[in-house]
C-alpha cells in the first residue's frame, strides 16, 4: 500500500533545510491525489452485476456496442447504482476524515473525534428526529425543505453538540481532556438515549426506515442522496482549506494564535459549523461510519507532521480514498450480499492503527 | 511607540490593575518589574488584548481595541510564559509560524531562510530538525523566541517601529543564554523597533532597561530610568524587602558578576 511505503520513509526528511517536511507534504498530496484517482476507477469498475464501466466508456466515443439490450443494462448500474455510489463515497470520506482533523485541532487534542465525543450521536439524533416526526411534530420543517429536510437536522444535532462540548470542556482556551472525553461520552449518551425514545415510538414504516438508514452504508446511494448532502459536505471542506493556518496557530494555545494575527472567536465559529456539517450531512445519508476521522488524520500526522497545510488536503484525499476501498470490499467480499461498511472500515482501520501505535509508540508521546 | 493611559484590569471581580500608565518608546527596552502576583503578567496580557481592560492602549498610535489581530500582528510579536505542543511539530516548524503570522520584512529566499537565521540567534543552530517535545525546558523557550523573531524580524519596518512583548523571557535559561537572550532584545530596541520585558531579575533590568516601570499591588509604583527606580525606597516599597542598591565595589577586591560580560565576546562565542 502507498501509505505504509510512506511511513517507512517517514523519519528521513528529503532534501533541503532540517526538519522542513513542506517537500514530503507536498509529494504525499499529490501521491494521493493519484491514489485516489485510482480507487475511483476501482471503484466504478467492480461490483456485483458485473457491469462493464470499460464498454460504458466506449459507447461515449462511438464504438457501438454488441448487445444492446446489456449495454442499456451497464449503463443503468454505471450510471444510477456505481457513479453515485463512488460520488458519495468519495465527499463522505473526506467529510469524515477532515471533521476529525478539525475537531483534533480545535481541541488541541489528537483524541478528539466526532464519533468518540458524541458529535455523530448527535447528528443521528437530528435525523431520527426527523425520520420519526417529520410528518408530524416537524411537518413543516420538512415540508419546507424537502430532501434537504435530513440533513440539515443532522447538521443541526451535531452543531448543538459540539457547540455544548466546547462550552463544558474549554475554560479560557484550554481544554481539559478527561472533561472532553467525559462530557462527549454523557452528551453521546444522552442523545442515543433520546433517539431510543423516538424509536420506540416509530411506527413500522419509520422503522424500516431507520433501519436501513441505521446500518452505516453507502448502499443507498443516490443522485437525490448526492444533491441533499453533497453541497454541505463540499461547503464544509470548502471552509476547512482557509482553516489550516488557523488550525497551524492554534497548536500554539488560543491567546497565542491571537498574537499571531488569527481571529480566534470567529475560527473557532467557523471550524464548529465545518465540523457539524461535514459530519452532520455524513451521518444523514450513511447512518455514520466510525474510525475514519481518528486513523486517516494520525496516519498522516506519522508521514508528514502536524503542519495542517499539507495535512488538511491530505487528509481529505486518504479519507475519500480509505472509504472507497474499504467500500469496494463490503461490495465484493460476500457478494451478491453487501457487509456494512462500517464493519470493514473498523474491521481493517482498528488492527493498523493498533499497528502503528506499537510500531511506533515513540511518536505518540508528545 | 506604546502609550498605556489608566489601563485597569479586572479578573473574576478582583481588580487586577489598576491606574498604569506609562509610555514605551521605539528604540529602547522597558522593563515590567514587580514581586508575585503585582500584576506584570496580567499588564503585558491586557496589552496583547488576552485580557477585558478599561483605559487605552495605543500602538503607534492607533487605539489597540480597533485594530484587528492581523494589524496587531504586524506591529508586535509576543512571547509566552511557556508553550506546550499537542502534536509533533519540529523546531524548524515552529520557528516557520512566525514567517506566516504579520510580515516579517525579507522576502524570496531570505524570508526562506529566516527561520535557519532566527535559530541561530538564539543559539540552536542546527536544531531545526529536532522534535520540539523532545528539547529541553530552556532550548523551547528560545525556539519560541525564535518564532517571535521572524515574526517582527525587522525591527523598523515601512517607517514603522515594531515591538516584542517578552513574558519573563530568561526564566528558565543559564547564565550564558540570559545574557544572550537580553542581548537579542536590546539589539532589536538599537535597529529602531522597540521591547517591553517582564523580567523578575532586577541585575538585568538594570544592565539592559532604558526604563523600568514597577509595580505593586497593581498600580504604578515608580516608572523612570533604571537609576531613578532601582533605589533602596523604592525597592523596600515595591518588594517589601530590605535591600540595599549597591555599585560594584572598588578595586583590588576580585569579584564575578553578570554585569562584567563582554556583549562582543559572548556574541563570538556563539558565532
Amino acid at each position: 500500500m502507498v501509505t505504509s511505503a510512506m511511513l517507512a520513509s517517514a523519519s528521513a526528511m528529503p532534501g533541503g533545510l532540517a526538519g522542513d517536511r513542506s517537500k514530503l507534504g507536498r509529494l504525499t498530496v499529490i501521491s494521493l491525489a493519484v491514489a485516489l484517482v485510482a480507487a475511483m476507477v476501482l471503484s466504478m469498475t467492480t461490483g456485483a452485476s458485473g457491469a462493464s464501466a470499460w464498454s460504458v466508456m466506449a459507447s461515449w466515443f462511438g464504438h457501438a456496442p454488441a448487445d444492446e439490450a446489456q449495454a442499456l443494462r451497464d449503463q443503468a448500474v454505471i450510471y444510477n447504482i456505481r457513479l453515485p455510489r463512488m460520488i458519495l463515497g468519495v465527499l463522505i470520506g473526506a467529510g469524515l476524515a477532515v471533521s476529525g482533523l478539525l475537531m483534533q485541532g480545535l481541541f488541541r487534542n489528537p483524541l478528539a473525534d466526532p464519533g468518540l465525543v458524541g458529535v455523530s450521536s448527535g447528528s443521528a439524533l437530528g435525523a431520527v428526529g426527523i425520520i420519526v416526526l417529520g410528518t408530524t411534530m416537524f411537518a413543516p420543517f420538512t415540508e419546507a425543505l424537502g430532501i434537504f429536510a435530513l440533513p440539515i437536522a443532522a447538521f443541526g444535532g451535531g452543531l448543538v453538540t459540539t457547540a455544548i462540548l466546547y462550552r463544558v470542556a474549554t475554560r479560557g482556551g484550554q481544554t481539559a481532556i478527561a472533561t472532553m472525553l467525559l462530557a462527549g461520552i454523557a452528551i453521546g449518551a444522552l442523545a442515543g438515549a433520546i433517539s431510543g425514545v423516538l424509536v420506540y415510538i416509530a411506527n413500522d414504516a419509520q422503522l424500516r426506515d431507520l433501519t436501513f438508514w441505521g446500518l452505516g452504508s453507502l448502499a443507498g446511494a443516490t443522485w437525490v442522496k448526492i444533491v441533499a448532502a453533497g453541497p454541505i459536505i463540499a461547503i464544509a471542506l470548502i471552509v476547512a482549506c482557509f482553516l489550516s493556518k488557523g488550525l497551524n496557530a492554534l497548536t500554539l494555545g488560543e491567546a497565542t494564535a491571537g498574537h499571531l494575527g488569527v481571529p480566534v472567536q470567529r475560527f473557532k465559529i467557523f471550524t464548529i459549523l465545518a465540523v457539524a456539517a461535514a459530519t452532520g450531512a455524513s451521518v444523514a445519508v450513511s447512518g455514520g461510519i466510525g474510525f475514519v476521522g481518528i486513523v486517516v488524520p494520525h496516519l498522516l500526522r506519522l508521514v508528514i507532521g502536524p503542519n495542517h497545510h499539507y495535512l488538511l488536503p491530505a487528509t481529505a484525499l486518504l479519507g475519500a480514498t480509505f472509504l472507497l476501498m474499504a467500500d469496494a470490499i463490503s461490495r465484493t467480499i460476500v457478494a451478491p450480499a453487501e457487509l456494512p461498511i462500517g464493519i470493514v472500515t473498523a474491521a481493517f482501520g482498528g488492527p493498523f492503527f493498533l499497528w502503528i501505535l506499537l510500531r511506533r509508540r515513540s511518536a505518540f508521546a508528545w | 511607540m506604546i502609550e498605556i493611559d489608566s489601563l485597569g484590569v479586572e479578573l473574576g471581580g478582583r481588580t487586577i490593575l489598576q491606574g498604569v500608565s506609562f509610555t514605551a518608546a521605539p528604540g529602547e527596552l522597558t522593563a515590567i518589574i514587580g514581586p508575585n502576583g503585582s500584576g506584570k503578567s496580567t499588564l503585558l496580557k491586557a496589552i496583547c488584548r488576552d485580557y477585558h481592560y478599561s483605559g487605552t492602549v495605543r500602538l503607534n498610535s492607533i487605539d489597540l481595541a480597533r485594530m484587528s489581530p492581523l494589524d496587531a500582528a504586524c506591529q508586535r510579536a509576543v512571547l509566552p510564559q511557556s508553550s506546550t505542543l499537542p502534536f509533533p511539530f519540529t523546531v524548524r516548524e515552529v520557528v516557520a509560524m512566525g514567517i506566516t503570522a504579520g510580515r516579517p520584512g525579507p522576502v524570496g529566499a531570505a524570508l526562506r531562510s529566516l527561520p535557519e537565521r532566527a535559530l541561530a540567534r538564539v543559539d540552536l543552530a542546527g536544531f531545526g530538525g529536532r522534535y520540539y517535545g523532545e528539547i529541553s525546558g530552556g532550548e523551547q523557550q528560545r525556539v519560541q523566541l525564535a518564532r517571535v523573531l521572524c515574526q517582527v524580524w525587522q525591527p523598523v519596518l515601512d517607517g514603522t517601529p515594531r515591538f516584542l512583548f517578552l513574558d519573563e523571557p530568561v526564566s528558565s535559561l543559564d547564565v550564558k543564554h540570559q545574557l544572550m537572550i537580553m542581548d537579542v532584545a536590546r539589539h532589536h530596541a538599537d535597529a529602531g523597533g522597540g521591547v517591553i520585558a517582564v523580567l523578575h531579575d532586577l541585575n538585568l533590568a538594570a544592565m539592559y532597561a532604558d526604563r523600568i516601570v514597577a509595580l505593586a499591588h497593581g498600580r504604578t509604583a515608580a516608572f523612570g530610568t533604571p537609576a531613578e527606580v532601582l533605589t533602596d525606597v523604592t525597592i523596600d516599597v515595591v518588594f517589601d524587602a530590605p535591600l540595599r542598591v549597591g555599585l560594584a565595589p572598588p578595586p583590588p577586591i576580585p569579584f564575578v558578576l553578570p554585569q562584567s560580560a563582554q556583549p562582543s565576546a559572548l556574541k563570538a562565542r556563539v558565532g
